[in-house]
Parts: structure tokens; sequence; C-alpha cells
């Protein structure tokens, strides 16, 4: 009865689809096909698949974000399970999600600071015996800051996961003989993957686009996609083949998501 | 013994998370010119922030650009969340879902690109207007997704009953439905104006010459090195931060003492 | 008699190929309590849908007062729902809920505050006005509920299941409330529940309803009396289902037996069914008895007990009885002709009444009492 005319609140959502979401991504897709003459072509395409600069770059694009993203996984999941068991864990909670406000470049500033020649972390090397390294513009120190940025990402949707998990289930599986690992391993785990996935999906993908950090940090020994698109749009004005690395970047991410996606689980919902 | 690892465990996440900010902000606060070793307590640097003209310019440029871009990003993106749970097609609905998400994990530097594009095509001269139309695009399909859970939590039987009770349409919208959802836009306006205040890549690429924002001058500041005016910004949006969170709480503590204060009145 | 409050013609319902609901006829009188009783997903909610206005009937006509309503929107009809989950609006107060829909048609305030109030007060919960309704138990909910809808003065009432999701104990006394609530209203209400307890406590009129269709449609004592078919009688209180013969008017053959009954005007020797309720069942000696049984298990339910029992041609028997039995035992089992109850396969709510009519003079003196 009603319907005719509320299509019209649809009108502002609708134009932001296909003006900002639709159109942009046909736009890139569209573009990847130009080189710089503005011919239509498959060369960027050619260039890119045939240059072992372009793949090996790839390689260690996914690498380092590969490495970025384990590590998240690794810190993240029992920093989230030891703050679920904690009293005040809203509170706690809250510390972490406060740095995620503090601007990301402040943060790689900061790091700047602490990993230059004469900075607290070479102050503090000199002081267990180890005498000063170069740190700043090396992989590791990329890693390190990555990492460090992605934390609170991690952290957060495995938090949600291990909130929404049923206690009945834990009593269940330790009234069935489970020891606490026990429990962890078949039933915690199991249950908070979801949480885990959606961490993966939430630092993966902008791991491997985090170009001001490899310009900052890395200094620019690291090139990763994201790095080598702003590159071709920013520096070199090389739009087609800027964008036919944006489709490469496009593809990884759906590839990402399929893998990480909502997966039928075993034998009913756990709910 | 396992809790006082997990506890050790937890000390030590929370100072690796909070050493560099402390750090950054401790500095501010040095007599020197780097971040090595501290000179003695200063408000200098923060003389230097506050009598920089430029660099309040673009703080006040950031604030407008967020507010602006979350205010309308938080009403265009409410109708959204109302379009698409008045679709009665799933497959409509999960299209229309999927594309809401396209800009949620599209890393920053596509977004950046794809639209740098899209301004260049329809020759938009790149400026504030460009960072604007780019800050409401990426912020619209948060609103979205903190506004949803809240429709979805409405049961049919709510709506149903507002017309049952004579209701009609736009009394049902501005009654119920408003009321009802107000903390998922609430929420969605804070996350959105977050998402603005933090973003940086997109920013980068769309924002030209003449128009800066503070993380693309923060960028191109600690590029050519050390500075402690940063450091002393740093101190100053810390403190917003702060503020900020602090604002969110109190209003929720608020709303939940009236809820309290009509119980003492009742009983 | 009155003019008919509401009256669906012909009323059928489709969602693409399923049919919700199958050529409905009934009619509501007004100031009466009618129940729509079924198991889920047997239409009867969608009726309430159709007559609220929430939905729109594929075929057929909705009648209000005489008056075709099809088209007029839910929040133009003169009728009002209580809904199964309540649908309080949580951010609104107690009093704020009842006032909605007086407030929506821009009613003077002090007639509002006055006339809430006297919905409050009709709900028994004076004074509870100011309260959030997150701070409201289950019951308190439900009387609000009630009162949001009354204080519209509506001239039908509908009820979704209200009481479904309150305890038993609660259950029983809004029972009472509803009843009591209902006569001094005077207005109708249409009520809808799968409890055949509460369908049988409260209602002046029942339709019971299975699978999009009204099967039959009478006062609680007569569905309860006379089920027209197995499903009621089954669905509707407790009873013994036993598959029979007609061998004449009055004359019924099951359990290897032949017994005197009180239904007549079908065919002889046609294949029927005899529903047996358990309280008509009494314990007997072996001499006595019309068939006799052994005891399998027994239940003490503090008023009687319930006696599970095996024939001698294995037919399952429940007895209700005041007096206990012995696990095992062999004993009789007697019924009075009056509580057989013959039922025919496929019969009609029409053709069963018709059937009725022709035997029913008959049946005070060719019955002799045993």
């Amino acid at each position: 009865m009603t319907k005719r005319r509320t299509w019209v609140y649809f009108i502002p959502y609708g134009l932001w689809l296909a003006l900002f979401v639709i159109a942009p991504v046909a736009l890139i897709i569209y573009q990847s096909f130009f080189d710089l003459g503005q011919h239509f072509t498959l060369t960027n395409y050619n260039t890119y698949f045939r240059s072992a600069t372009y793949l090996k770059m790839t390689l260690n694009s996914v690498w380092y974000a590969f490495l970025i993203t384990l590590f998240t996984g690794l810190i993240s999941y029992p920093t989230a399970y030891f703050i679920h068991q904690l009293k005040h864990r809203q509170f706690w909670l809250l510390l972490v999600i406060l740095p995620t406000w503090i601007n990301i470049l402040l943060k790689a500033y900061a790091f700047i600071g602490i990993f230059s020649q004469a900075g607290l972390a070479n102050q503090f090397l000199t002081f267990i015996g180890i005498g000063p390294q170069q740190i700043l513009f090396t992989n590791a120190s990329f890693i390190f800051v990555a990492t460090y940025i992605q934390i609170p990402f991690m952290i957060l949707p495995i938090y949600n996961a291990l909130d929404d998990l049923n206690p009945a289930f834990v009593n269940a599986s330790k009234d069935l003989g489970a020891s606490t690992w026990q429990t962890f391993r078949h039933v915690i785990f199991p249950l908070t993957l979801p949480g885990v996935k959606a961490g993966v999906q939430a630092v993966f993908i902008p791991s491997l686009s985090l170009f001001m950090l490899t310009r900052l940090i890395g200094g620019n020994k690291v090139i990763t996609l994201g790095t080598a698109i702003e590159e071709h749009f920013l520096t070199t004005m090389n739009w087609g083949m800027g964008s036919t690395i944006g489709v490469v970047l496009i593809v990884a991410m759906i590839v990402v998501m399929l893998l990480t996606g909502d997966q039928k689980t075993k034998g009913g919902t756990p709910r | 013994m396992k809790h006082k690892l997990a506890t050790a465990y937890l000390i030590l996440v929370f100072i690796i998370l909070y050493a560099p900010i402390i750090f950054l902000i401790a500095y501010s606060f040095s007599q020197g010119e780097t971040m090595t070793n501290y000179h003695g307590f200063t408000w200098r640097h923060y003389q230097t922030l506050f009598s920089d003209a430029r660099m309040l310019a673009i703080v006040a440029n950031t604030l407008l650009i967020a507010l602006l871009s979350s205010l309308i990003a938080t009403l265009i993106g409410t109708l959204g969340a109302l379009s698409i749970t008045r679709t009665t097609k799933r497959v409509t609905r999960e299209s229309l879902l999927t594309l809401n998400n396209v800009l949620m994990v599209s890393p920053d530097v596509i977004i950046g690109a794809s639209f740098l594009i899209f301004f260049t095509m329809l020759k938009i001269p790149l400026g504030f207007g460009t960072v604007l139309m780019s800050h409401i695009a990426f912020e619209i399909p948060i609103v979205v997704l903190m506004v949803l859970p809240r429709l979805r939590e409405m049961s049919r039987s709510l709506l149903d009953a507002a017309q049952d009770l004579g209701a009609t349409t736009r009394q049902l919208l501005t009654q119920v439905i408003i009321p009802f959802i107000s903390p998922g836009i609430f929420a969605g306006f804070f996350m959105a104006l977050t998402y603005s205040l933090d973003d940086f890549a997109v920013t980068f690429f769309v924002t030209g010459n003449g128009f800066s924002t503070l993380s693309v001058e923060i960028y191109s500041r600690a590029r050519q090195g050390i500075n402690l005016e940063i450091n002393a910004l740093s101190g100053v949006m810390f403190l917003f931060s702060l503020l900020l969170v602090a604002g969110y709480y109190w209003i929720q503590q608020a709303s939940q003492k009236r809820r309290h204060r009509k119980r003492e009145v009742a009983s | 008699m009155t003019q008919p409050i509401i009256t669906l013609r012909n009323v059928t319902k489709r969602y693409g190929t399923h049919t919700i609901l199958k050529n409905i006829n009934l009619t509501l009188e007004s100031g009466k309590f009618y129940t729509l009783l079924g198991p889920s997903g047997c239409g009867k909610t969608t009726i309430l849908r159709a007559i609220a206005g929430f939905m729109s009937v594929s075929e057929g006509d909705v009648l209000f007062a005489g008056q075709r309503i099809n088209e007029v929107p839910a929040n133009k009809r003169n009728v009002n729902t209580v809904f199964q989950d309540y649908a309080l609006f949580p951010h609104l107060t107690v009093a704020e809920n009842v006032a909605f829909g007086l407030t929506l048609k821009k009613v003077a305030k002090a007639e509002i505050a006055e006339r809430v109030a006297k919905a409050l007060k009709l709900v028994q919960l004076a004074g509870y006005g100011d309260r959030a309704i997150s701070e409201l138990s289950g019951g308190q909910q439900q009387r609000i509920a009630i009162a949001r809808a009354i204080v519209m003065a509506p001239k039908v009432l509908l009820l979704d299941e209200p009481l479904s999701a309150l305890d038993a104990k609660l259950r029983r006394q809004m029972q009472y409330e509803l009843r009591d609530l209902q006569q001094r209203l005077g207005i109708t209400f249409l009520f809808v529940t799968h409890d055949q307890e509460e369908a049988l406590a409260m209602s002046d009129e029942i339709f019971v309803m299975n699978q999009g269709e009204v099967l039959q449609s009478g006062s609680p004592v007569d569905i309860y009396d006379e089920p027209i078919n197995h499903f009621v009688a089954d669905f509707i209180g407790e009873s013994n289902i036993l598959p029979a013969k007609m061998i004449e008017d009055f004359q019924v053959a099951f359990g290897g037996h032949q017994f005197e009954c009180a239904d007549a005007g079908i065919p002889d020797n046609e294949p029927v069914e005899v529903v047996i309720r358990p309280e008509d069942l009494t314990l007997t000696t072996l001499d006595q008895a019309k068939l006799t049984v052994t005891i399998d298990t027994q239940l003490f339910r503090g008023d009687y007990y319930e006696i599970a029992a095996t024939d001698t041609l294995g037919n399952d028997w429940l007895i209700h009885s005041v007096n206990p039995a012995e696990d095992g035992e062999t004993i009789g089992i007697t019924f009075r002709p009056q509580d057989l109850h013959v039922m025919r396969f496929g019969e009609k709510e029409a053709e069963f009444d018709a059937r009725l009519e022709t035997y029913e003079e008959l049946e005070d003196d060719g019955v002799d009492e045993t």
C-alpha cells in the first residue's frame, strides 16, 4: 500500500551505489586496458604477467601480508581470550580500541623516532650489550609496525566471537571430562573460528596496501601492491598500469573473502 | 600460576600498544629537537603549533570535513538501511548488502585510485569537494552496517502494532522506527566520524594541491624527518580522542540515568 | 439477531502455489468471545491478520458491520490487536505506550490522561504509567498490551496467542481476567490459540481449524461432546478413538462387541469411528464389564488417576478414574450409550448438523439408561 511513495527514500542511497560503488570499480577495470598513450590494449596485463619484477613484487607483498596477519593473530588470540576472562572486560576492551583512534600516521611517526639511530630501541640494544643496529628502513621494522597497527582490528572480532560463545558449551565439555586445554582445542577454538576469519579479513587486505608504512618505515625497500599503485597513480602517472595492479589487488581481495567467508557449519548453527 | 602468566602477557601487550603513544606525547614536552634524549620540560612545541596558522587551518578543515561528511553519510546510510530492510526478495537484499560492503572491504588505495579516475573523468577539480564526497562515500556503508542490526531487532509486530493503533506511514517512521533505531544511527555517525578523522590513503589520492587534511599534512612533514611540533599535535589529538570517548560514555550514561529516574518516580 | 460485526465471506489466501486459507466463512456477533483454535500453521493467525488489515486476502470479502473493508488499511480499521510478543514500544514508557494510538489521533491531552488511567486501572496496573517497559514482568507486559489496545475503544479486539509466553499459573489467572474484561467491556473478542483448554475455558464459540479450513464451530460443550471427526476429537481434550462399524441406527460395533449408542442417520454397516472420553469410562467388576482390559500403567494426577490399559483385541484405552487400579490387573470397564460418539469419515460440518436434526427428537426416548 505504502510502497509506491517510500521508494523515494531509496534515491540517495541508490545514487551512492551507482556513482561511488559500481562506477569506480567499473572505471578501474576499464582504465586497466589503456596504456600511456590512451590506446585500448592488453599491454598492461601482458607487462604485468611477464615481468619478473611485478610478479616478485606481488609475491613479496602477499608474503609480507601473510606474515603480518600471522603475527597479529598469534598475539591477538591470547589477548582477546585473557581479556574476556577479566572482570572489567569492557574497560580493557576500550583500552584496546583507543589506540585505533590515534591517526595511523602519528603511530608510524612515533616509530620513526623509536627506531632511529639514537632512538629508544637502539638505546635498549646498547644497554643489553648488542650495540646499535640499523632498525628503521628494514623489512623487519615494516612488519613490526604493521603488526602493531593491526592488532586491535584482530582482537575485536575474536573477542566478539568469544563473547557470543554460549558458556554452556564450555561447561558441557568439562562435564564430559575434557581438560581446559581439550575444551579450548575442541570446543572454544572451533566455535570462535569465525571471529578469527573476520580478523584475517580485516588485517590481510589492508596489509597488501599499506603504502604509507612502506614509505615511512620500510624506506621503500618493501614494495607492496599498494605502494606500486600509489607510485603509478601519483608519481609516474601511468594510470593504466596502476589500474592493472589494482585489478590484481581486487582479485586477491575476492579470493581472501571467499576463503574466509561464511562456510556451512557442520551439524547446524552453533547457537 | 596460569593466572599470573595471563596477567603478565596482557600487561606486555598493553605496554606495546601504548608505549609508542606515550613516547610520542612525552617528547612533545622535550626541549630538544629530536625524539632522542629528553631535554627537560617545555610548552614550546605547543606554542609553535598554536601559532602555526597553516596547521590550524588544516585542523579546521579536517574537523569540518569529518563533521559534514558524517552528517550526510548518516542521513543517506540510514535511508539506505531502511530501504534494504524493506526489500521483500531475498536476492535483492543479498545483492544490495554485497554492494554495500564493497567499500568496506576494499583496500584504501583502490578506493582512492578509483575515485581519482572517477573525479578526473567527470572533470571535477580536486580539493575540498572531492575530499568531502569521498569521505561521505566510504562512510555510508559503515552507517548502514550499524543501523541494520537495530532494524532487524525490531519485530514485525512492533510495526503492525503501530499501524493497528492508527499510525500512518510517516508516523510509523518518525514515532516508532527512528526512535527505535536511534542508538544505531548514533553509533553509525560516531563510527563515520572516526573513519573520516582516521583516513589517510583515500584523501591522499583525491586531495589535489590546494587542500590538505591532518593525515596528509602529517605524512608530508614526517617524510621530512622529526619535528616535535607533530608530537605536540599528537598530544592534542590524543586529548581530543579521550574527550570523544568520554563524551560517548557520558551520553550513554545519561540515557541510562534517565531510565533509572523514571523508575524512581514510579516506585 | 443483531447484525454481525465481522463477516468473512469465501476468504482464500494464497502465497504462490501455497494455499493458507481455503474458502473461510465465519461470522462474529457483537459482544461475544470467539476463539480460533488449531495447531500451529493452521491459518488461524492469518485470519486475524486479514481482519486487522496487515494482510490482504486473495479472494473473498472481509466485512465490518456489513461494510466491505478489504481495501481499508490497518490504521483506519476500528479493530485492535494484542500481539503474541506484545510488541510494546521499548523506547516509550508504559503510559506513553498506552497513549500511543490516542496521541496519533490528536486526542486532547487531558482526555488521553484520563483514558490511559482508566485503561491501566482496567488491567489492574494503575500507577505503573511512568515505568519503562523493560521493568515489567511478562504478565504485566501482557496487561499493558491489552490496555494499549482497549484504550482505542475498538469494536473488536483481536488477541494473537497472548498468553503463550506466560507460565501455567499466570495463564490460568489471565483466562479469568480476559473473560471478565470481555464481559465488562461488552465488545467482541477474537482469541487465537493452540491451547484447547484455554479455548474451552473462555469462549462463547470456538472455531476449530486445521490446514487452512474451519473444521467445526460451536460452543465449547458441543465441540467437546460431539466432535465432527478424528482430528477434532483428538485435538480437543483426551479421547479414546476406535475403528467401528455402524450396525444400524443406535447400534455400533467395536472391540469385538456390539453396543447401544446415541447416533443415527448413518447407513447400516458403514465403517465409522467411535470416541469415548476417558472420564466417561468407569472401572467395574468383570461380571458388569462391557469390555475387559488389562492395566498397563497409571499416573496420579491429583484429582484423578490416569490409567493406560489394553483390551483383549490390543486396543489402547485411557481411563480417568477417582479410584486407583493395580498394574497388571484385569478389570472391566463400562460406559453409558450417550457417552459413545460416532463419527463418519469425511463428514462436513453442514452434513453433520443436518444429520443431527433428523434424529434429535428421537434421542430422548430411543435410548434407555444403563
